[in-house]
């Protein structure tokens, strides 16, 4: 097995009767990867899964060689900054990370350097005395990148980082993200965004209703997406004479006749080429009495994906 | 910069000092939780009753003694029938000297006050009598009541007077009429009289319908009917006549058929310095002489020795370790930080030994301290020589056995609810079920005794808990069950139950996912 990624092996994760994630097969390499999908499609899921929070129902997940149910091992090499905005009550932006550092094993000394130097990076200097309780949305979801960091880990794992960040912060933290993937660090984000994240992004994971609908480089993913089977149904009289005609083409991946004669279910991995063939077909005489588009919720669900028009 | 050497952590802490860390972390929760101020009350509660108990012997003292102390040889030597004088020569000014008397009016003649009979000599002619009341009461309230007025004849058997018809005075209310008074009957309850507030000239009359011989009268007043006596008719008079117009009066009655008896009681109290004696006496002579200390050191310490049982085991550390151990996890899962902790780089059991550790730090602190603390003030006002004997003899192992009973509460009790709050949601259920098996603990098979805290804590307490023979032998079998005999047994027993309750703690929580708003 790889100890140098993060890997998911058939993982589903089940809310009760709620599917969290469903399945999931995934291999990260190290580098920047991002995890995208709608709001419930099951990214925070993975995260748990990956930090030991929540435990997979079946599969299993190592990260770098460790088992999450190991937290002694893993959170050592770890970091998390959860999308969970509650911190203690005590906890002041300061001591919010020291305490966690002192977990860790630092001496207090130098917990505290470590937490003053996480907290700068993350320009919370000013605020690191004040409650957190009473700190602003972005600034608590500065607190939680400082301490996710402030270990200085080789797996950071990071729910929605970006989320509230003003675009000074966010471009300083893109530019850490960078420096810590390229020293051969993990950095696992999520975003529902694909824009927020694909040029800063070695891979993405598209995940949509606990699923994973693609993962890999992000040029890659969007050509899959691209080109991801659209059915169509075509109510036509000589439905088998039609079905021989677009079978030739190397576009369509399946056809399947109804029962009536009078009717097609069609797949395609591209819609351009179809509707050319279809004029085609409709020009050499074949009567073609509607194209219905059999999907259009998945439809919809790839072009949020890829972030269409 | 941070990441020059990636990956590359501090020597891992070994297990302890890390429960350590997390235990001094935990701290500031158990002590200073929002939701657990209430169990500074219940701890402290008891040292507020004894020091209220211990000012007020202070302030008696005070007053007692102010003025001088009287030997207690001359105190014991007072005896039954002596005079106040002889007393008082001897023993000189009393620590409290109080008078009072009391009167109580006695019929002359020993009739009872509230049937009256009024014969008159000789017999006369009437066809209407008529009451007429001039002071309706004893006790001064301007309200005449009659529960039955009787006429006879000179054969005195018949009542003439039965069922006539009545008239009288505006009656109290509609069913307080003049008809009442002659309806034969006083068992009606309060409303079976005639009733008036009429003070000047009161009157009841009753029609006899013609003339007839009239020798005695009967009048049934307010004790009759069940009334209060003092509420009897004070002075009346009754008159006959033939043709309701001329009126003779054959009857006068004054309130002069009573005698006032009067005793003068006298309390003198004497203070020795450690004992009061209330010496009283009645109409001057010493009746009665009660000698009690100020302070009982020894009912003090059996008094400590309930409230430490039912009070503090019972009640104080078992509810105070259920608001501290539930809320070690549940309550950081309802405030939504849990994983702060499910991130740090502990085992899980590492975690819940640091928690655990922080919840008892806490418990036993407020409450064995609560417990010493109340221990400590219940002794304050009491003879510092009675004291000193104490320390001498047992005192010291009774405290030490309180405060081991107290911290293996905590320890016990502690380790249930901790487990309690990583295996269940919500805290009412395991509490009262909890609650409930406790109590019932002495009804339970041999086996199933030994799966409770108290049965162990029970026999560590080194005073037995007052316990009064009278109650029913239910209440004596719950308020004291069945213990084990030796106090080493006990403490391992505790700890086994306890061992055996962490055990199942550490499994939940290896098991324990975060589950934010999935609670309630
Ligand atoms: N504790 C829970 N109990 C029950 N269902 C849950 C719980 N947590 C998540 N779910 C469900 O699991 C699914 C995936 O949720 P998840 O939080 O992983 O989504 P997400 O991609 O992080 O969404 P978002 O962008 O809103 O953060 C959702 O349908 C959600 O309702
Ligand atoms: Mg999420």
């Amino acid at each position: 097995m790889n100890t140098r990624a993060v890997v998911f092996d058939e993982v589903s994760k089940f809310y009760g009767e709620v599917l969290g994630v469903n399945r999931v097969t995934l291999n990260i390499p190290p580098g920047i990867t991002s995890l995208v999908g709608p709001n419930g499609s099951g990214k925070t899921t993975l995260m748990n899964l990956m930090t030991g929070l929540i435990h997979p129902d079946h599969g299993s997940i190592s990260v770098r060689g460790i088992s999450p149910r190991n937290p002694e091992h893993l959170m050592r090499v770890t970091g998390y900054a959860t999308q969970y905005d509650a911190a203690p009550r005590w906890a002041t932006g300061f001591s919010f990370v020291t305490t966690s550092l002192l977990l860790h094993g630092y001496g207090r000394a130098e917990a505290e350097e470590r937490a003053w130097k996480a907290l700068e990076r993350l320009s919370l200097t000013d605020a690191a005395n004040r409650k957190v309780a009473a700190y602003s949305k972005g600034m608590r979801q500065r607190v939680r990148l400082a301490q996710a960091i402030a270990h200085d880990p080789e797996i950071l794992v990071l729910d929605e980082p970006l989320n509230g960040l003003d675009p000074l912060v966010r471009a300083r933290t893109i530019d850490l993200f960078r420096t810590w993937a390229a020293q051969g660090r993990h950095v696992i984000l999520s975003s529902h965004v694909l824009q927020e994240v694909d040029v800063i992004s070695d891979q993405v994971v598209l995940i949509a209703n606990g699923m994973i609908v693609a993962e890999g480089e992000i040029r890659n993913v969007r050509e899959e997406i691209h080109e991801h089977p659209s059915q169509f149904i075509l109510r036509c009289r000589d439905a088998s004479r039609i079905a021989a005609l677009l079978f030739n083409e190397d576009h369509i991946t399946e056809i399947r006749l109804n029962e009536d004669q009078q009717g097609l279910l069609v797949m395609t991995r591209d819609r351009e080429q179809f509707s050319r063939a279809l004029s085609r077909i409709a020009l050499g005489g074949h009567k073609i009495e509607g194209v219905i588009p059999a999907d259009e919720n998945v439809d919809a669900l790839y072009e949020y994906l890829i972030g269409g028009k | 910069m941070i990441h020059d050497s990636p990956g590359s952590g501090p020597r891992p802490p070994g297990p302890l000092k890390q429960a350590w860390t997390i235990a001094r972390i935990e701290l500031r929760r158990a002590f200073l939780s929002k939701r657990g101020f209430w169990v500074y009350g219940l701890a402290l509660l008891p040292s507020l009753i004894f020091l209220g108990h211990g000012v007020e012997v202070k302030v008696r003292r005070n007053r007692l003694s102010a003025g001088g102390l009287t030997p207690a040889a001359l105190v014991d030597r007072v005896s039954k029938g002596e005079t106040v004088e002889d007393v008082l020569e001897r023993l000189g000014r009393p620590a409290d000297d109080q008078k009072w008397e009391r009167r109580k009016r006695v019929r002359a003649d020993g009739e009872s006050a509230s049937v009256t009979s009024h014969a008159i000599e000789p017999a006369t002619e009437a066809r209407y009598v008529r009451l007429n009341i001039t002071r309706p009461v004893y006790s001064g309230e301007p309200t005449a009541r009659i529960y039955e007025f009787e006429v006879y004849g000179p054969d005195g058997t018949a009542n003439l007077a039965l069922k006539r018809p009545a008239t009288g005075s505006d009656p109290c209310t509609p069913e307080e009429g003049p008809e009442k008074a002659f309806n034969g009957s006083v068992s009606g309850g309060r409303s079976d009289k005639w009733c008036t507030h009429e003070t000047w000239n009161a009157f009841l009359q009753v029609d006899l319908g013609s003339i007839l011989r009239v020798r005695r009268f009967v009048l049934k007043h307010a004790g009759a009917g069940g009334e209060d006596e003092e509420w009897d008719t004070r002075e009346f008079n009754i008159q006959v006549s033939k043709d309701g117009k001329m009126f003779t009066t054959v009857v006068n009655v004054t309130g002069a058929r009573f005698v006032e008896e009067r005793t003068s009681y006298r309390m003198l109290v004497y203070f020795d310095g450690r004992r009061q004696a209330y010496l009283r006496f009645e109409d001057g002579r010493l009746v009665s002489k009660q000698v009690r200390p100020l302070l009982d050191f020894e009912e003090d310490r059996q008094v400590f020795a309930g409230v430490f049982q039912y009070f503090y085991l019972r009640l104080a550390i078992f509810f105070g370790c259920l608001g501290i151990f539930m809320n070690l996890f549940r309550g950081e899962m309802l405030d939504r930080t849990l994983h702060f902790w499910l991130l740090a780089p502990a085992r899980r059991e590492v975690l819940l030994a640091g928690k655990f550790g922080a919840g008892l730090i806490a418990s036993t602190a407020i409450f064995a301290g609560g417990a010493l603390l109340c221990f400590a003030v219940m002794i304050w006002p009491h003879d510092p020589a009675e004291v000193q004997a104490y320390w001498e003899g047992a005192g010291m192992t009774h405290v030490f056995w309180y405060a081991i009973a107290a911290v293996l509460g905590c320890v016990g009790y502690g380790s249930v609810f901790l487990a309690a709050g990583l295996l269940l949601r919500n805290p009412i259920i395991p509490a009262a079920l909890l609650l409930g098996w406790e109590s019932i603990n002495g009804f339970l098979p041999q086996m199933l005794q030994k799966l409770s805290v108290l049965y162990y804590l029970q026999s560590l307490c080194p005073v037995p808990a007052p316990m009064d023979k009278e109650a029913p032998p239910l209440v004596q079998l719950l308020l004291a069950p069945a213990a084990p005999a030796s106090r080493v047994g006990a403490i391992l027993g505790l700890l086994a139950v306890t061992a055996l309750v962490l055990w199942l703690s550490s499994i939940a929580v290896r098991r324990m996912q975060i589950s934010y708003g999935a609670e309630v």
